[in-house]
């Protein structure tokens, strides 16, 4: 029942030119027709034509892939959203420039890095939990390398930190072969014991003149309606995009996390591949704990353990199957939008403090069921 | 009874200029061995049967053949030469294309992606050609298989019919012009008419040179288009006879039974 509706769905939404012939090559004669199989018709000369069919047959072959609809749904929240703030400025100033500089823009691209680097990895099939502390190590060098010698080296310094240590937990869980979820648990303790080693429980803070103008330009720069970071986001999400969905390295990514052992008969390496998006993971954190410093500028360890989840939450929401093989780039990026801009649309609404988590956490369930619901209706 | 009929289809592959030959195998599982000095050869435009009951060491065998899995022991000629490694890749850049079960392909991703995965079309710099690879995935699923129900490239082949999807494993080790096919019972989650079209496929497929294994419980497709049968029993060989010399009652109780089975079924032809 359900099989024919979608074939029947599939034949509606495949679209063919009406002037052209269904069936390519001379017509069968009737008898030959009956006990022979009949003529296909030719994949070839059933593509769309028209700019409009081309159009359609790339949306249907888009759905349940992670982000045309959450896409939609965050279009709707961002919709209502600025119709409500437009019509009451004065109750719900979502439109305003302080929200949109001061917090939309503060908050959504960090998140939205680091979802994609949880993605990607989630796309492989592996798992990250120790994030949090990644971000915590890489801000407290980002902070120390800065005082000794300057802002660029420090910011160097902490993205090849994370790399490194995306790597180390890469190579952990490639050849020991314990599950991610495990190795990475353990490595969150290690790398937020190791920061405190280094830095103290105090805040890490930079010496004053290390902050150059420069610096506070191309790391937290108030540019009206929005902040420097935003640029960050979207120059990282167009090379990420490129990474996952044009280079053969991402579609190896998708390879192994839908497939090892297929992708391993053709040849591709499934540790060498997980490996490399341990290492993707790194550079994504790194990049995102320079800008939460560059935002905050402090790093106190230890209390950055909650950007694990909510990375998490980005990835899922976005579209990321927790079994691997599934997701995309604007899917993640979305997915951290949403979540930031339902709770920052909650505390606009003078929502208490556990409303806001409380209607976050229903969120997430929502779109996580929802984007399952849609992976099921992929063609 | 068992070395007479090993030693009629050796000579016949031996001769002339096997494309596979492995010799004298031996896979261990920890304690367990799973294959006991096992040999034979594989011709070249041949389509051999390897049937034995589970546990019989079939999959195992092409694991091995395939460079997925390290042999304990033995020796792996291709074309008359002795690879000293036999790994994935090694295997790979001879044209070993192998189709197992259930996990040929991927399914969260597109038909085209899949028959391009580790083998994109790319520019110098490692980024995909997506419309030249669909345009020729749209050829190949035109031209190659004839397969019933296709819509288009940018299907996920998660969403095709088991056979759908074995055609589309076939469509692609055939565009990649692979001289051994194995095939890991292919037809165990087909429809009928699907099978009929995969085992004619074999014997296009033949007809242009290409060598198959092909594994399966199913006799009666495997005696309709194999040239030659292999048949394993507790991880040993105990026949290898061409299609002209045995009939499907002999395999059968080769299957079932083992070398006993060979032995009573010819004993009862003898008798009658």
């Amino acid at each position: 029942m359900v099989r024919t509706q979608r074939i029947e769905r599939a034949e509606m939404a495949n679209i063919k030119n009406p002037t052209e012939p269904v069936a390519s090559g001379p017509l069968p004669t009737p008898a030959l027709a009956m006990d022979e199989t009949p003529t296909r018709r030719r994949l070839a000369d059933s593509r769309p034509t028209t700019l409009s069919g081309k159009l359609k047959e790339n949306l249907y072959y888009l759905r349940g892939r992670g982000a045309l609809e959450i896409g939609v749904v965050f279009v709707v929240i961002l919709a209502a959203f600025s119709v409500y703030s437009a019509v009451s400025p004065g109750s719900f100033p979502f439109l305003s420039k302080d929200n949109l500089s001061g917090v939309l823009s503060q908050s959504i691209p960090a998140l939205a890095i680091l979802g994609i680097g949880v993605g990607v990895l989630m796309i492989c099939g592996e798992f990250d939990l120790s994030v949090g502390a990644m971000i915590g190590f890489a801000g407290v060098v980002f902070i120390r390398v800065s005082n000794q010698t300057d802002w660029v080296v420090g910011l160097l310094a902490a993205v090849a930190s994370t790399i490194v240590i995306g790597i180390v937990n890469g190579l952990i869980v490639v050849y020991t072969r314990i599950p991610s979820f495990i190795a990475t648990l353990g490595m969150s303790f290690f790398w937020t014991g190791a920061s405190i080693f280094i830095n103290g429980l105090t805040p890490a803070t930079f010496l004053p003149g290390v902050r150059t103008p420069e610096a506070v330009n191309i790391l937290a720069g108030d540019y009206g309606y929005f902040r420097s970071q935003i640029v960050w986001m979207v120059v990282i999400g167009i090379v990420a995009w490129f990474y996952l969905h044009r280079h053969k390295a991402g579609n190896k990514i998708y390879a192994v996390g839908g497939n090892a052992a297929a992708a391993a008969a053709v040849s591709i390496k499934p540790r060498a591949v997980r490996l490399q998006a341990f290492a993707f993971l790194g550079l994504m954190v790194g990049l995102a704990s320079v800008l939460i410093v560059g935002r905050t500028s402090g790093m106190q360890p230890g209390t950055t353990a909650d950007y694990t989840l909510l990375a998490v939450a980005a990835a899922v929401v976005g579209g990321c199957s927790l079994t691997g093989g599934r997701g995309s780039i604007i899917g993640m990026i979305v997915g951290a939008a949403l979540i930031q801009t339902i709770q920052n649309g909650l505390i606009l609404a003078k929502a208490p403090g556990f409303y806001v988590q409380l209607f976050l956490g229903v969120a997430i369930v929502i779109a996580a069921v929802f984007n399952k619901f849609m992976e099921g209706k992929a063609s | 009874m068992t070395s007479q009929a090993t030693e009629t289809a050796s000579s016949m592959t031996t001769d002339g200029g096997a494309l596979l030959r492995i010799d004298k195998i031996v896979k261990n599982y920890g304690p367990n061995t799973v294959l006991k000095d096992v040999s034979f050869s594989i011709g070249k435009g041949e389509v051999v049967g390897l049937l034995g009951d589970n546990g019989a060491g079939k999959s195992t065998l092409v694991k091995i053949m395939s460079g997925v899995v390290p042999m304990t022991s033995g020796q792996y000629f291709w074309d008359g030469e002795e690879l000293p490694k036999v790994t994935r890749p090694e295997t790979e850049r001879r044209g070993v294309e192998t189709i197992f079960q259930d996990s040929a392909l991927i399914p969260t991703m597109s038909i085209t992606r899949n028959i391009f995965a580790g083998r994109e079309i790319t520019n110098r710099f490692g980024f995909m050609k997506i419309k030249e690879m669909d345009e020729i995935t749209t050829e190949i699923l035109d031209s190659v298989v004839h397969i019933e129900g296709i819509k288009s490239a940018k299907q996920l082949v998660g969403s095709l019919s088991g056979g759908q999807a074995q055609a589309v494993a076939i469509a692609r080790a055939v565009h990649f012009k692979r001289s051994l096919l194995i095939l890991d019972e292919p037809t165990s989650a087909l429809a009928v008419r699907a099978t009929e079209a995969l085992l004619n496929y074999l014997l296009q497929l033949k007809s242009e040179g290409v060598s198959s294994v092909l594994v399966t419980h199913n006799l009666h497709h495997a005696y309709k288009v194999c040239d030659r049968h292999i048949v394993m029993n507790h991880g040993r060989k105990i026949l290898d006879i061409r299609r002209e010399d045995t009939s499907v009652e002999e395999l059968t109780a080769a299957v079932v039974e083992g070398a006993e089975g060979i032995k009573r079924f010819r004993q009862g032809r003898a008798l009658a």
